[in-house]
């Protein structure tokens, strides 16, 4: 993924040439269906969101000013459009107890049961209040950038750091009761 | 567990593959709304006469109502006020033939949209 690339692309179809802008989703509908996926953990909506983005950056592609990176000024429009998605639109709220999942026939395979866990956390992270987990999933999407998560949601890095800590924190407090119900028992 | 333990969970997470049509299907709605005629906009310089007319009718009614409560020696009341208000500009209306004004709006109303219904049917 080049950043002239995506340059020359915006350039063509701010020109006229709407065919280039494929060239555009191509290259950034993987992170952007992803991204979309761990605000609301559907397949089928992730593909929706991720589809109005790309609309939604073709209709505003003359106000990329290219003084930051396209990706950045692409996942800035697409994080807050998700955002915004997910508040209007909830994703079926899972509360604490639905995380875990039954474990008692798994017992015997600790691989199977970690992957669970694993899975379980994942979830966790959506019984967090929206600001904190919207932070954690940025940063954690961008392999753990404070600053890229940070221009992702248009906030001071300071600001997105707070908000890991305190998303940490909550979801460490969860955890216990998670483990328990895994019957997990850490190292 | 451990801050990195949870670092490790929460970024070592598989990436989802797009359906095969994903890049082509958001093309097509480009391309169908690239092709979509403007939106028409508002006649302003037809509708313009018919606005300037109201305008004008709304001024004489204000005059008259003005020119009324002046001439009269003392303080009429609330009912009688509106009464004579009322006729001030049910005359002030005939004076400038605003049944005709509002027939003429009516009628270009309409055409606009019938036009309106027109053009939606053919896109």
């Amino acid at each position: 993924m080049s950043a002239s690339d995506d340059q020359a692309d915006v350039q063509k179809v701010l020109a006229g040439d709407i065919d280039a802008f494929e060239n555009i989703v191509r290259r950034w509908q993987g992170p952007l269906v992803n991204l979309a996926y761990r605000f609301c953990r559907d397949r089928g909506r992730a593909e929706e969101m991720a589809q109005e983005a790309f609309m939604r950056a073709y209709r505003a592609l003359g106000a990329w000013r290219g003084d930051a990176a396209f990706s950045t000024w692409l996942f800035a429009v697409a994080t807050n459009l998700y955002r915004s998605e997910i508040r209007r639109f909830p994703p079926r709220s899972i509360s604490i107890d639905e995380v875990a999942e039954p474990v008692d026939l798994r017992i015997e395979d600790p691989l199977r049961l970690a992957e669970d866990r694993d899975r379980a956390v994942r979830r966790a992270v959506f019984t967090l209040p929206p600001k904190y987990r919207e932070a954690l999933t940025l940063f954690y999407f961008h392999g753990m950038d404070v600053a890229a998560a940070a221009q992702s949601l248009g906030l001071p890095e300071g600001t997105v750091k707070a908000r890991l800590s305190r998303g940490r924190e909550l979801l460490r407090n969860k955890l216990p009761q998670l483990m328990a119900e895994l019957n997990w028992k850490e190292a | 567990m451990n801050d990195r333990e949870l670092d490790r969970i929460l970024s070592d997470e598989a990436d989802l593959v797009p359906s095969s049509g994903f890049a082509s299907g958001i093309m097509d709605v480009l391309r169908n709304e690239a092709s979509a005629p403007p939106p028409i906009p508002f006649p302003w310089k037809r509708a313009l006469p018919g606005i300037a007319a109201w305008a004008l009718a709304l001024a004489f009614l204000i005059v008259a109502v003005l020119r009324r409560s002046s001439e009269s020696p003392s303080p009429p009341s609330i009912l009688d006020n509106l009464g004579s208000t009322l006729a001030a500009a049910f005359r002030a209306a005939q004076a400038i033939g605003a049944g005709w004004i509002a027939a003429a709006l009516l009628l270009s109303y309409v055409s606009v949209k019938l036009t309106l219904l027109f053009i939606r049917d053919r896109a």
